[in-house]
C-alpha cells in the first residue's frame, strides 16, 4: 500500500500547489464577479520569473515574494485597463493575457528546464535542516502545506480587514460602496492584484516543483479555477462554517484527485477529458447543487 | 434527504478511488510507465518502435516486463501527475516521449531515481535532459540533406519557405540552423514565425504571394498538425513541399530527407533494455542522434509538381504513398 500513500500525496501536493490558482479565481470570480482571464498568462508569468531567477542562482525562497510582486503588477496592469481605460472586464483580461504570452516568452527565452543541481524550495538548505530526514514527496507535501495554509489564513484575516470587506461589497452591491464614499474601481484593481499575485506565485510553485516552465503551460488554467472555485464553494454551499478560502482549497484537491483517478482506471488516454467532466457533473449533482431541487423533494 | 445524497456520493468517489489504487501492480514484472505528450502519428511511431526495440532486445512482454502507457494529451499539468503516478507505483524505468513528456518524468523520477529514458527530443543538452539517471535518443532534424535534397531536385529554386511556432524550442533551433546553413546551398529563406495554429494558413498566403519557390517543414506540432490544408493551398498555387519525416510525405509532401520515428523508438528501446537488463545504468549511456536518415519520396505528389527525381536519389529513396 506504499504506493498508494504515495499516490495520495501526490494528488495533495497538486492540489495544494493549484489551490494558490484557485484562491486567485475566488476573488475575481467568486467575490468581485470579474471574470478574470489573465490568469492564464500571469501563471506561466510567475513560472518563467521562477525558472530565470533558479538557473540565475537566485535564492529559491527569494522567488515568492518576487513572483508575487510581478504577479502584483500582472493584476495592476489587467484593472487599470479595465478602470482606468474603461475596456470590459474580459476584454481587459484577454489584452493582459495576450501581451503575457509574449512577455513570458521574452523573459524565459524559449521553455526554460532548471537542471537538478540547483536547489529549490524543496531542497534548499532551511528546508532541508527541518524536513531533511524526509524524502523528496513528503517534503514536497510539508512545504506545499505550509504554503497553501498561510496564504488562506492571510486571505482569511484580509477579507476581515475594512479594505476586505470593501471587496466584498463590490461584487455583492457596488452602488454600496459608493454611497459609501469609496472609489470601487480602487478596489477591483486592488482584488486583480491580489489574485494576480496569487496566481502568479502558484506557477512559481509549480516551476519549483516541475523544475520547468513551458509557453502553453498557462492555457485552460482559468477554466480549471473555475471548476475548482465551483466545486468547492457548491459543496460546502450549506455549510457556513467552512470558509470560501477551505472550500477552494478542496475543491482544487478534488480536481486533481479526479485527474488522478481518470488516469489510474487506465482508460483510453483521449478519454482523460470526458472522464473528469463526467466526475464534476456527479459532484456538482450530487453535491446538491440545485436549491430548489431538494425542496421539492423535501 | 440531501445529506445522504452527499455522503453517498462522497462513498462512491472514496470507493473509486481506492479501488483504482489498490488494483495496480501487484505482480513481480517490471513495469515501463511510458508518457507519451500527446497523440500524434509520429509520437505513436516512436512508442510502437519502442516496444518493438525492447522485444527485439530478447525481452517478453508480460515475463520480463509490463507497459504502462499514458498520454497526457498535450496537457503539461496532466504530464506532471501522470509522472508521478509512475513514480508512487515504483516503475522499475520511465519512457517520455517528446521533451515535455521527458522533463516531467525526469522532475518526477527525481526522489526515487528512477531510470528515465526519453524519445523524440531535439535537444538534450537545453532541455537539461543529458545529466543524471536520464538516457534517449534525440530527434533532431538533418537540415543538411534536407537543403541538399531540395537543391537536387529543385536546382533553379531560389527561395524556401518555412513556417514555425515561436513558443517551440525544437522549432527555434532548427530555424537557427537552417539560417546557417542555406547560403552553402545557394537558398535564401523566407520564415514567418506563428504564435498559434490558426495563424499557419495566414502565413501560407503570405509566403505564396512573397513567390517563394518551395516550403519546407520542420517538426513543428503546429504546423503539422493543419498540414492538410496548408498542401491544399500550394498545391493550387503549385509551390511543392517537402516534409521532415515519413508521415507528412505520407500525407502529400513531395519529399523528405528525415527520420523515422519508429527507427528512433527502436534505438530508444534497445537502450532501455539494457537498463532493465542491468548490463549499464541510463547514466552510463549518453543520449543517441541517429545517424543514419531516410529519403521519403512521394511519387504522385512529385509528379502533380512536374518535378522529377534525380537518378541517385530515386536509387536510394524509399516510395511513399498517399494515405
Amino acid at each position: 500500500m506504499g504506493g498508494f500513500l504515495e499516490l495520495v500525496t501526490g494528488t495533495l501536493i497538486q492540489g495544494m500547489i493549484y489551490a494558490l490558482l484557485s484562491y486567485g479565481v475566488y476573488i475575481t470570480y467568486k467575490i468581485l464577479d470579474f471574470p478574470d482571464l489573465t490568469v492564464d498568462g500571469s501563471f506561466p508569468l510567475g513560472a518563467a520569473i521562477t525558472a530565470v531567477l533558479l538557473t540565475n542562482n537566485v535564492n529559491p525562497y527569494l522567488t515568492l515574494p518576487i513572483t508575487l510582486a510581478i504577479g502584483a503588477i500582472a493584476g495592476l496592469a489587467t484593472g487599470l485597463i479595465h478602470v482606468k481605460l474603461g475596456i470590459r472586464d474580459l476584454l481587459a483580461g484577454i489584452i493582459t493575457m495576450t501581451a503575457l504570452f509574449s512577455i513570458n516568452l521574452q523573459i524565459a527565452g524559449s521553455n526554460l528546464v532548471v537542471p537538478r543541481s540547483v536547489d529549490t524550495i524543496f531542497t534548499g538548505a532551511p528546508t532541508m535542516a527541518l524536513l531533511g530526514k524526509m524524502p523528496l514527496i513528503y517534503r514536497k507535501l510539508v512545504v506545499t502545506f505550509i504554503i497553501a495554509i498561510v496564504f488562506k489564513l492571510l486571505l482569511d484575516l484580509y477579507f476581515k480587514t475594512k479594505n476586505g470587506l470593501l471587496l466584498r461589497a463590490v461584487g455583492d452591491n457596488s452602488v454600496l460602496v459608493t454611497t459609501l464614499a469609496k472609489d470601487k474601481g480602487v478596489i477591483k484593481i486592488i482584488g486583480l492584484v491580489i489574485s494576480n499575485a496569487l496566481v502568479a506565485l502558484s506557477g512559481c510553485i509549480v516551476c519549483h516543483e516541475q523544475r520547468s516552465f513551458s509557453s502553453t503551460m498557462g492555457t485552460g488554467q482559468v477554466v480549471f479555477g473555475l471548476a475548482t472555485v465551483i466545486i468547492g464553494t457548491t459543496l460546502f454551499k450549506n455549510y457556513d462554517f467552512v470558509k470560501g478560502t477551505t472550500a477552494v482549497l478542496i475543491g482544487s484537491i478534488l480536481y486533481k484527485a479526479c485527474i488522478q483517478v481518470a488516469i489510474s482506471l487506465g482508460l483510453p488516454a483521449n478519454l482523460l477529458k470526458l472522464i473528469m467532466a463526467v466526475l464534476f457533473l456527479a459532484i456538482l449533482v450530487f453535491g446538491s447543487y440545485q436549491k430548489g431541487a431538494v425542496k421539492d423533494n423535501a | 434527504m440531501k445529506n445522504m445524497k452527499k455522503i453517498t456520493c462522497i462513498c462512491l468517489i472514496l470507493t473509486a478511488i481506492v479501488l483504482t489504487f489498490t488494483g495496480c501492480n501487484n505482480n513481480e514484472v517490471p513495469v515501463i510507465g511510458i508518457l507519451q505528450y500527446g497523440e500524434h502519428a509520429s509520437l505513436d511511431n516512436c512508442r510502437e518502435g519502442f516496444i518493438q526495440g525492447l522485444l527485439d532486445s530478447g525481452l517478453e512482454e508480460g515475463k520480463d516486463f509490463n507497459i504502462d502507457y499514458q498520454n497526457a494529451g498535450f496537457d503539461d499539468a496532466i504530464a506532471t501527475q501522470i509522472a508521478q503516478t509512475f513514480s508512487s507505483k515504483n516503475v522499475a524505468l520511465m519512457c517520455g516521449i517528446a521533451t515535455p513528456a521527458a522533463t516531467a518524468c525526469f522532475a518526477a523520477a527525481e526522489d526515487k531515481d528512477i531510470p528515465v529514458v526519453f524519445t523524440a527530443v531535439t535537444d538534450p543538452v537545453i532541455a537539461k535532459l543529458d545529466k543524471g539517471n536520464i538516457t534517449g535518443t534525440s530527434d533532431k532534424l538533418p537540415v543538411d540533406a534536407q537543403l541538399d535534397l531540395i537543391r537536387r531536385i529543385q536546382p533553379n529554386a531560389d527561395t524556401i519557405g518555412i513556417i514555425y511556432t515561436t513558443s517551440e524550442p525544437n522549432s527555434v533551433s532548427a530555424i537557427a540552423e537552417y539560417q546557417e546553413k542555406a547560403p552553402a546551398y545557394n537558398f535564401s529563406l523566407e520564415v514567418i514565425g506563428v504564435s498559434q495554429q490558426s495563424e499557419v494558413t495566414l502565413a501560407v498566403d503570405r509566403l505564396i504571394a512573397k513567390g517563394v519557390d518551395c516550403f519546407s517543414n520542420l517538426t513543428d506540432n503546429n504546423v503539422v498538425g493543419v498540414l492538410p490544408s496548408i498542401l491544399e493551398k500550394t498545391n493550387e498555387a503549385g509551390i511543392p513541399v517537402y516534409g521532415s519525416e515519413v508521415e507528412q510525405v505520407k500525407l502529400g509532401c513531395v519529399a523528405a530527407a528525415g527520420i523515422d520515428y519508429y527507427e528512433l523508438g527502436k534505438q530508444t528501446g534497445a537502450m532501455a533494455a539494457k537498463i532493465l537488463k542491468g548490463e549499464k545504468k541510463a547514466s552510463e549511456i549518453p543520449y543517441e542522434t541517429i545517424s543514419e536518415y531516410g529519403i521519403y519520396v512521394n511519387k504522385d505528389a512529385l509528379a502533380k509538381m512536374g518535378l522529377t527525381l534525380p537518378e541517385d536519389i530515386a536509387q536510394k529513396a524509399i516510395e511513399v504513398k498517399n494515405e
